[in-house]
């Protein structure tokens, strides 16, 4: 990993617009799986309608971390999670937020793509039909048609919405999944590294993309790749052995991180 | 030497040989020269699987060959005539050769020695009925003669196949000695003979199903040239008329329907019951249940499959039979104030109920496994857009596990077709046609106990009418397997 290389991508990338008000909050989140702490005690604040990136080498508790936000933990037996999470203010873990509503609120993107073995227009109608978003056949036509264009692949489809959403490349697959998870009309989007099961070309597709929804969407990325964070990313926090080990602007991280773990993360010297 | 003890010899011929060439091929490993192809323990078993494989083919062959050759040459010299004097045919001439032969082994070495080919039948049957070992009336006095030249021949056979089969095991791992090499592919030869032993194994399953089809279809062929097919599959009415010694020999009637009928009643009774209860016990275990629960109650469902079928069987008979058919009594009781039961003790409800019991834990069983073969990454997907958990269950994993449990399904169903015992005791064995569940039928597999048990002509066409029976049940079973393989193929390459 060349320094030169994250500094070029970030002078290119967008520019890092005023600081905004904050979406989920994370206060001393702690995860145990079984006797196991995978996290400890995390401080984390996401800002709206941006795209944060979690880095970090692998098992230091980044993938842990963002499927606390949704709870998606809360399928995993022996999985304990401490501390508080906010959304809007509202704890996520107190016992009067609804799961299920909390999911629909915060979206998740997977690292393997995984459609459903069902049509390519049933993939994407799934959510707003579980959660009747639609009101008749041609509203939800509407979400499923605005949500594939919105993720970029209505052009390449539209004409076989019936064809099986499993028999697409595993690009467009992925941008499938990221319209099945906007078609609920998310307030929050989880990514879980979401380009580590595609070619480079179907990457920079998903990065703009990403880079596009940051207007209407707040974003959580994981990311293995540290150009990826620095290219489609507002803020980035490093993760280290289930701790925060810091977090800050994007630019900052790169060019002049505080902590000395993320400088020799980012340079290559571990990781 | 008994045939055990040859092939014990055989084996530690191979022992032997395979230590030898363990050694032979060690000593090339650690020499300069070639570096050695395969490692020495491959070269051990190619020495060993000359010693073994052409010796024990070769005594498999012989034990086959032996006695027919020995048949036809005693069979050819039996004297002329005598088989048409008395009502022997040649195959019972022989039997009784054959005895009086084996009967003379029995015998202490100095009592064997005073018989030789002049000695009148009468007296070696005394003798050897003092040893235990009875002979026929039918025996003759021509037969002593055959019977020595009988155990000579077989005692030369088993002493020319002792020898060959040891040769043949030296000569084998001699010549496996002899060829060890550096460069010899010894690994590529014993991974052939591992695949050649595997297609064996395999081959003997197919080649069984295809002896019992044919071990039935003669008989059912048989069957078809005296009752005609038509009047089989088509008749309503069941009733053979047992044809004991001295009945005038007519033949009842053979209608298979009702059976039919009653099989495919009591098996989807059965059905009806067991899939629902299953398949929600399964969707319980896989999907909500937590690691501990499970581990208890899967195994607890699964001991319900350990149960023998004649104890469902029991149990249908002294406790469910006789509750449904009182509580059927109250019932009509209350609301029609006779207290006459409706569900009679042995019914077509009775055996459905009893064999769905016995049918849940592979229901439950075989859904769970393929419920929990739907990958997490559809569950996930799912639930991280807000479905619920019964969402996801009725959604993505039902629809993704369907052809799986289908073809699960269709393999119960063969066997609710195929269940004997449970219907015996539950269902009794009255051969009605009807469509009320409160009465009693009966299934293909009971009639066929029925055709084959008790004191029967076996060329009748009340006996022979079981392999007909017993041929339609093989494919109707046969039929619903490869139904379901074809499903469980389709399903495998929409996930793939």
């Amino acid at each position: 990993m060349q320094m030169e290389n994250i500094q070029a991508t970030l002078n290119k990338g967008p520019a890092v617009q005023a600081a905004k008000p904050t979406k989920m909050r994370s206060e001393n989140v702690t995860v145990h799986y079984g006797a196991k702490q995978a996290l400890n005690g995390i401080n984390l604040d996401v800002p709206e309608r941006q795209v944060t990136a979690l880095i970090g080498p692998s098992g230091c508790g980044k993938s842990t971390y963002l499927r606390c936000l949704n709870r998606m933990n809360d399928t995993i037996d022996g999985c304990k999670v401490g501390g508080k999470i906010t959304l809007d203010n509202e704890d996520i873990y107190d016992p009067s937020i609804d799961v299920v509503e909390l999911r629909a609120r915060v979206g998740m993107v997977f690292q393997k793509p995984n459609p459903f073995p069902k049509s390519i227009f049933e993939n994407v109608a799934y959510g707003p039909k579980i959660h009747g978003l639609a009101r008749n056949k041609n509203e939800l036509d509407e979400i499923v048609h605005r949500s594939l264009e919105r993720a970029g692949l209505l052009k390449e489809v539209k004409d076989r919405l019936d064809e099986p959403g499993t028999g697409l490349s595993g690009g467009q697959q992925q941008r499938l999944c990221i319209a099945r998870a906007i078609a609920v009309s998310p307030e929050v989007i989880l990514m879980d590294e979401p380009c580590s099961a595609l070619d480079p070309i179907a990457t920079a597709t998903v990065e703009e993309l990403i880079d596009e929804l940051r207007e209407n969407f707040t974003i959580v990325i994981v990311t293995h790749s540290m150009q990826q964070a620095a290219r489609v990313s507002q803020v980035t926090a490093m993760f280290h052995l289930g701790d925060l080990a810091e977090v800050g602007p994007t630019e900052k991280m790169f060019s002049n991180p505080d902590d000395k773990r993320t400088q020799d993360y980012i340079t290559g010297r571990f990781g | 030497m008994s045939t055990f003890t040859i092939i014990l010899a055989v084996l530690a011929i191979g022992l032997v040989g395979a230590v030898l060439g363990y050694r032979r091929s060690r000593a090339f490993a650690f020499a300069d020269g070639p570096k050695l192809h395969s490692r020495p323990v491959y070269h051990a078993s190619y020495v060993a699987s000359w010693a073994v494989i052409p010796s024990l083919l070769l005594l498999s062959a012989w034990l086959i060959v032996s006695p027919i050759v020995v048949y036809s040459s005693v069979s050819t010299s039996f004297p002329e005539g005598v088989l048409a004097e008395t009502s022997l045919t040649e195959d019972l001439a022989y039997g009784i050769v054959e005895s009086i032969g084996d009967g003379l082994r029995v015998l202490p070495p100095e009592e064997r020695s005073t018989i030789t080919d002049s000695t009148p039948v009468a007296d070696v049957s005394s003798m050897l009925r003092a040893r235990g070992v009875p002979i026929a009336s039918a025996a003759a006095d021509w037969m002593v003669p055959l019977a020595l030249q009988l155990n000579s021949m077989q005692a030369t056979s088993r002493l020319l196949m002792t020898g060959a089969v040891i040769l043949l095991a030296l000569a084998g791992a001699f010549w496996g000695y002899r060829h060890i090499q550096p460069r010899l592919r010894a690994r590529n030869s014993v991974e052939g003979v591992v695949r050649g032993a595997l297609i064996v194994a395999s081959s003997i399953a197919i080649l069984t199903t295809i002896g019992i089809v044919f071990s039935m279809l003669f008989e059912t062929i048989d069957f078809f040239s005296r009752i005609s097919p038509a009047e089989f599959f088509f008749g309503t009415e069941w009733n053979p008329r047992f044809s004991g010694a001295g009945s005038d020999g007519s033949a009842g009637s053979f209608g298979f329907i009702p059976l039919l009928a009653g099989t495919l009643y009591i098996a989807g009774v059965a059905m009806l019951i067991a899939v629902p209860i299953g398949l929600f016990a399964a969707i319980y275990m896989a999907e909500y249940a937590d690691n501990k629960t499970r581990s208890i109650v899967k195994p607890l469902l699964e001991v319900l499959a350990g149960i023998p079928t004649i104890v469902y069987g029991f149990f249908a008979l002294i406790t469910v039979g006789p509750f449904l058919r009182d509580l059927s009594a109250q019932i009509a009781g209350i609301t029609t104030g006779s207290y006459t039961s409706f569900i009679q003790a042995q019914s077509v409800l009775t055996a459905g109920l009893v064999m769905a019991i016995m049918l849940i834990p592979f229901v439950s069983s075989l859904s769970d496994d393929i419920i929990t073969s739907v990958p997490r990454s559809l569950r996930d997907g799912s639930l991280g857009l807000g479905a619920t958990r019964s969402e996801t269950i009725k959604k993505v994993i039902l629809p993704a596990a369907l052809p799986g449990i289908v073809s699960a399904l269709l393999l119960t169903a063969s066997r609710a077709i195929g269940e004997t015992m449970i219907v015996v005791l539950a269902a009794g064995v009255a051969a009605n046609l009807t469509i009320n569940p409160f009465e009693a039928m009966t299934t293909i597999t009971v009639k066929i106990v029925a055709q084959l048990t008790g004191d029967l002509e076996f060329n009748s066409p009340q006996t022979l009418v079981a392999f007909a029976l017993g041929m339609t049940l093989f494919f109707l079973t046969l039929c619903l397997n490869i139904y379901a393989l074809y499903i469980v193929r389709k399903y495998k390459e929409q996930y793939e």
